[in-house]
């Protein structure tokens, strides 16, 4: 391939695998968050997100675009009212699935059958609402909705809308979550249940309404995410949520899970790798490995890395002293 | 006759099939430093686990200032000035210094309020001040426990309960933390004290009490426990 191509696609592939990757970082902090906190994985976490996609979407298409208003407040009412109701849905999860299983004291291993158990609940409860026959919702396009198709020209690239909006959601979501984790006394809180639990209650901090509460951030990033994902890839359905969400684990596992920063990095990392592959693998070998071959060489990176950094790239750094 | 501050009565605490404490009586007046000796598994720590209902009575009851603490939860008992430094001090260790200090007083909202007890802190521990700003993991065994009892002065306690504050520390550090333990009596706090290290806890202690394995086998003031003969052979190595 000529170097004149391999330049040209070198700024789209980044904004692409940009903003991949930082969906995927949305909610891999579903994941860590929640692992930091009782060292389990929420396997459920990925249909919260699905949960949250479908009913931005639904809500969208029945209620919002007959208002008329300008399609970015009704996708901004659409994310809030999905993350809400994806943080709902997580507290009630964690409550009915996790909780009971949590008080008896079993074993580690139970409530993640439990997690899976939940996933393919959701998946066919979903199914069930939305009408088996044809489940899958369409994000709303034309008309009004034709403004998220459009380009800005920034100069060394252009960049769309929907593209757009993933940045600009992904990053104030995050600025909030930095900001609410490091500089409050919640915050102080989530952090210090997530090290000692016992102690935490010694501090006067309630160890049950901080587990809530981390359910309700991680599920509500999570259904921002389903949003900004069936924005960008124009549907939501029942089983969307499968596929970023296995991303997301693995981008939360590359960084170090438990790690809220180790969650941004890890999912950056893993958005460019999948997309600089699926770019410049066809171009590289004359079209004899196809972009569908992405997932091998972004997957084959993390096993080459995880083996030289088995505690992530952000994990747990500091010694502990006893 | 001086006001009863912690009553503790026939209590009993179980580690699953474990007979941990077997029916322990006793109190703690007010201005008192009072201490808690005994070898390894006396359930001296799960006495103070039990006082703070992180391991709840199955019999028996803790009364803090005439109020039944069994049915509280941990992190309410905290708000009644009620404080505990655990045993092995339980810093976070991922947090700063100050991020530590400031988590003792997660139930204080009054900004200047925790800004002056974190200064005082660091009067009466200045070395935390030069290191306010490190990890907790990063920090020597005695910097932690003065930091674990820092910690729990953010609440301006009444009643502190203290679990083996000499525990893996350098002579020089447990004169450092007795000497504060001492000060914060006569500043009016009352101490709940539990040692292994015990001439040194009879030394500064009014009254103590002997455990052994959960029970109360011997108690008497600080002075006449130091010099029992039964103590001394016991517990102060004396042959």
């Amino acid at each position: 391939m000529s170097a004149e191509l391999f330049f040209g696609l070198l700024a789209p592939t980044i904004v692409d695998g940009l903003s991949i990757g930082l969906m995927y970082a949305v909610i891999a902090l579903g994941y860590t968050m929640v692992y930091g906190v009782l060292e389990f994985i929420n396997f459920a976490h990925s249909e919260i997100f699905m949960v949250g996609a479908v009913i931005g979407v639904e809500l969208l298409t029945a209620v919002l675009i007959p208002t008329g208003l300008h399609p970015v407040f009704q996708l901004i009412i659409a994310i809030v009212v999905a993350a809400g109701a994806a943080g709902i849905l997580a507290v009630a999860v964690e409550r009915f699935a996790y909780r009971p299983l949590r008080v008896r004291n079993a074993p580690k291993l139970v409530p993640l059958i439990s997690a899976i158990g939940m996933s393919l609940l959701l998946i066919d409860v979903m199914r069930l609402i939305l009408n088996p026959a044809n489940p899958n919702r369409p994000f709303p396009s034309g008309g009004s909705f034709d403004f998220f198709t459009q380009t800005i020209n920034l100069g060394f690239v252009s960049i769309n809308y929907k593209t757009m909006t993933v940045f600009v959601v992904v990053m104030l979501m995050l600025a909030g979550l930095v900001y609410l984790v490091n500089y409050t006394n919640l915050g102080r809180g989530i952090r210090a249940v997530a090290q000692d639990q016992s102690t935490s209650s010694l501090m006067g901090i309630n160890v049950s309404n901080i587990i809530v509460i981390t359910f309700f951030i991680g599920g509500a990033l999570g259904g921002v995410a389903g949003v900004l994902y069936a924005l960008k890839y124009g549907v939501a359905s029942p089983v969307m949520g499968f596929i970023p969400g296995l991303k997301a684990f693995t981008a939360a596992v590359l960084g170090g899970i438990g790690s809220i920063p180790g969650a941004v990095v890890g999912g950056i990392i893993l958005g460019l790798l999948e997309t600089f592959a699926g770019t410049y693998l066809p171009l590289m070998t004359n079209d004899q490995i196809g972009t569908e071959y992405k997932d091998i060489v972004a997957f084959g990176l993390l096993i080459v890395i995880l083996i030289f950094k088995p505690a992530g790239l952000l994990g747990k750094a500091v010694a502990e002293k006893v | 006759m001086s006001e009863v501050m912690l009553e503790i009565n026939d209590l009993h605490t179980y580690y699953g099939q474990i007979h941990a404490l077997k029916g322990l009586t006793f109190t703690v007046n007010k201005g008192e430093i009072v201490c808690l000796i005994g070898g390894n598994g006396a359930g001296k720590t799960t006495t103070l686990r039990t006082i703070s209902m992180l391991k709840p009575p199955k019999q028996g009851y803790v009364k803090y200032k005439g109020q039944n603490l069994n049915s509280v939860a941990p992190h309410e008992i905290v708000t009644k000035g009620l404080a505990h430094v655990p045993e092995g001090r339980r810093i976070f260790p991922r947090l700063t210094v100050k991020e530590n200090l400031e988590l003792g007083a997660y139930t204080v909202k009054d900004r200047n309020l925790i800004t002056k007890r974190m200064q005082q802190g660091f009067e009466i521990f200045p070395r935390l001040r030069e290191r306010q700003s490190q990890l907790g993991g990063t920090l020597s065994g005695g910097e932690q426990q003065m930091l674990a009892f820092a910690r729990a002065l953010m609440i301006d306690p009444e009643l502190i309960l203290l679990d083996e504050p000499s525990m893996g520390l350098s002579p020089l550090f447990v004169e450092t933390i007795f000497d504060s333990v001492v000060a914060l009596n006569k500043a009016g706090k009352t101490i709940l004290l539990v040692e292994q290290n015990a001439l040194m806890a009879l030394g500064i202690s009014n009254r103590g009490y002997v455990l052994q394995t959960g029970e109360i086998v011997l108690q008497g003031t600080g002075e006449d426990l130091k010099n029992n003969e039964a103590v001394r052979k016991k517990y102060l190595g004396e042959d």
